[in-house]
């Protein structure tokens, strides 16, 4: 190994190295995967009700609906566009209040509303609409509450919001993905194109290859965590130890792609990998996400132990376990590190035979 | 146009993808691992609140709540029983109301409920439950309803038969089964072009049209038997079958054209996951439309996938017959020409 080839290779890399794909994967990916998970599994994964209002007036039922936590209002400018949003199943029921509403409340009259119900609606979320529509009207006029509601809270268990509870897929997504990739897809690249051949008669070691294609993935991997974080406002009050567990896990990210682009020799297994390994990879995520399921099964899984220390530490929840689990992870990035030295130390004999074997056919 | 030497092509690249076992058996496990997913999904849709409640003396009370659709109410004859049964999340909220509830309303003085939420449970789930209670008990003590709510269900009623989550998800487990072959076919188009052995094809009586038709077949072949196969198993055949295979048929040539436009983009197999990737996420954005109904507006109608989503999940969840879903047919195959030949045409000008 030689310090001087590894940055000479690594500038290379970064200088000449494919562009568009860091910038796919440094610009486009972070903003696209936090777009998805946060907009659309984030909405998906709420439990409140989805209503749509038209005001003709300037009601202050409005205001009411818009603080209720079990609903989520979202006000239209006509009533064709909000019967358009019901049938489509932008919200589950949809009311149009009449420019008076308030008034005729205020003076004791009974106000007809129709609800629009979208038909794919659940039964909880229809009854949800009624009986806070009917609350707060009681609120709007005035009238009493019959009776004083005390909340109890059960148990220790901590509420996590979906916004949180998504938090270490988008995390794992931007990490994995550009991280894993580059190196792997690279490698790939050089095979096909016999480069590595190529290499072996400079003064570089395919050793050296190896770990500048790992430091770029890693770097690639790490830029693409920090910019998550930062889109979503999670760096919690560790900021330091946050960055050590992204930089272990882009270390980890980049192991992987290599070990794959050794493996592999051509981009359709590759893609292939990614159509299972993506299951694998993002397990610990999904796992999180759903409590119901058993929380065991994330200790299969290598990538659990860079998800699990990256939530404990922006949560604020870290503790003994979480040092526990950074060192597990610590140690998969040396384990692996060593199959790839090996992996490196085979490819190499393989790649000397290929260019022995060409010289040779060369010199006939 | 020679099948003869077509075939040649055809049968080349079918011995290559065979002596690669890693990738058939890698193909043949994630095929399997998307059949998983959807069986080990719940069957059913869980429509309703589940609320426990302890009200000593007053039987009515879960009667009453048992009326209100959606809530699926069971009463405790314990305080500690109920306790329990939030602790363990069996009953994430429930209510505990005192013996002498009725009295003090008649008095006209304020009983008080208390209202056992888990832990866990969200804040929006507290808040419908707070709504619920107190409608309930404005109804108990006669106190009129300012508001008269009348309903009108828009499109068909799924009340009690909503599609389970699992269905939901065909369409996008089969956009994501056709979308990777988009990655696929590119990536064996731009092997010979960077190996350069299409120019050593193209030295032989071969054409090129004869290299691009032998590819499209491999292309429409390798994501319409993938894609059949997982319809098959899950039984997305059921309804409309000769429909539903037309239509990923269609889904199949539509990826294919995709493969070549991502071909002629890239240079290299850089140039392919780049522009794979970046056209992957596009083609699977209608996908999250079809699981989250409303999320898209009429934008996405714009993108190719819509309509083959639109194909699916139409077929295999609203039960559409062919005549509903023709349209679709017509823009896809639009789109896949529009496709193909724009990649085919650039690709083709690099070797004339």
């Amino acid at each position: 190994m030689n310090i001087k080839h590894i940055f000479t290779l690594l500038g290379k890399e970064l200088l000449h190295g494919p562009r568009g794909f860091i910038i796919t994967m440094t610009v486009a990916a972070p903003l696209l995967i936090t777009l998805v998970v946060n907009l659309a599994l984030g909405g998906f994964f709420s439990s409140a009700a989805k209503l749509a209002v038209y005001d003709e007036g300037q009601s202050q039922l409005v205001t009411l609906l818009k603080e209720a936590p079990q609903l989520h209002v979202t006000e239209y400018d006509s009533p064709e566009r909000l019967k358009d949003a019901v049938s489509r199943g932008s919200a589950d029921s949809g009311i149009i209040l009449p420019s008076d509403f308030d008034n005729e409340i205020a003076s004791g009259k009974k106000v007809t509303l129709t609800t629009y119900i979208w038909g794919e609606s659940l039964a909880k979320n229809r009854t949800i609409v009624t009986a806070t529509l009917l609350e707060l009207t009681h609120e709007l006029s005035m009238q009493p509450e019959p009776v004083v509601l005390v909340s109890i809270t059960m148990g220790d268990e901590e509420t996590i919001p979906w916004s949180r509870r998504l938090m270490p897929l988008t995390v794992m997504m931007a990490v994995f993905f550009g991280g894993l990739m580059l190196p792997a897809t690279s490698l790939i690249e050089e095979k096909q194109k016999r480069t590595l051949q190529a290499l072996t008669v400079t003064p570089a070691s395919l050793l050296d290859v190896f770990i500048a294609k790992g430091i770029m993935g890693a770097i690639l991997s790490l830029v693409m965590g920090i910019i998550i974080l930062l889109i979503n406002q999670a760096w919690g009050e560790s900021p330091f130890y946050l960055l050590l567990t992204i930089i272990l896990g882009a270390v980890m990210a980049s192991e992987i792609g290599l070990i794959l682009g050794t493996l592999i020799n051509d981009m359709n297994t590759l893609f292939a990998v990614w159509k299972f390994g993506g299951l694998l990879l993002f397990g610990p995520a999904i796992i999180y996400m759903f409590p119901q399921l058993p929380q065991w099964l994330n200790y299969i899984f290598p990538t659990y132990y860079v998800t699990g220390p990256i939530m404990d530490i922006s949560l604020g929840t870290e503790d003994t376990q979480t040092l526990i689990e950074l060192g597990i992870a610590l140690l998969v990035v040396i384990l692996m590190a060593v199959l790839l030295s090996r992996l490196t130390h085979r490819l190499s004999g393989e790649v000397s035979k290929q260019t022995a074997k060409a010289s040779e056919a060369t010199s006939q | 146009m020679n099948a003869d030497l077509i075939m040649t092509l055809i049968k080349k690249d079918l011995t290559l993808f065979t002596r690669n076992k890693f990738y058939f058996i890698l193909t043949i496990v994630a095929l399997l691992s998307y059949i998983l997913i959807y069986f080990i999904m719940p069957k059913t849709m869980d429509e309703t609140l589940k609320l426990g409640i302890y009200a000593p003396g007053i039987p009515t009370m879960e009667n009453s709540l048992i009326n209100e659709q959606g809530i699926e109410a069971k009463s405790f004859a314990t305080l500690e029983g109920l306790q329990e049964a939030v602790i363990k999340d069996e009953y994430p909220v429930a209510i505990a109301l005192p013996e002498d509830f009725f009295t003090k309303l008649a008095k006209g003085e304020k009983p008080i409920i208390s209202v056992y939420f888990n832990a866990s449970t969200p804040e929006e789930m507290k808040g419908a439950i707070t709504a619920l209670v107190n409608q309930l008990a404005y109804l108990a003590t006669g106190q009129e309803t300012p508001l008269e709510i009348q309903s009108e269900v828009l499109g068909p009623d799924l009340l009690g038969a909503q599609i389970p989550w699992r269905d939901r998800l065909i369409p996008m487990m089969a956009i994501l089964i056709l979308g990777i072959e988009i990655l696929s076919l590119a990536s064996i188009i731009s092997t010979e072009v960077e190996q350069d052995t299409i120019r050593a094809l193209l030295v032989t009586p071969l054409k090129l049209h004869h290299l691009f038709t032998a590819k499209a077949i491999l292309g429409i072949g390798l994501a319409f038997i993938q894609v059949l196969l997982f319809m098959l198993v899950i039984g997305g055949l059921s309804h409309e079958p000769l429909t539903m295979i037309l239509g990923l048929f269609m889904g199949s040539i539509l990826v294919t054209g995709l493969g070549f436009l991502v071909a002629s983009l890239s240079r290299d197999m850089m140039g392919v996951t780049t522009w794979g990737m970046i056209i992957t996420i596009i083609f699977f954005i209608p996908a999250l439309g079809s699981l989250i109904p409303g999320m898209l507006s009429g934008w996405a109608k714009v993108l190719p996938s819509y309509h083959l989503t639109d194909t699916i999940s139409r077929l295999s969840n609203y039960g559409a017959s062919f005549s509903d879903i023709s349209v679709n047919f017509i823009i896809m195959l639009g789109w896949s020409a529009v496709f193909a030949v724009a990649g085919i045409t650039t690709l083709g000008r690099r070797y004339r």
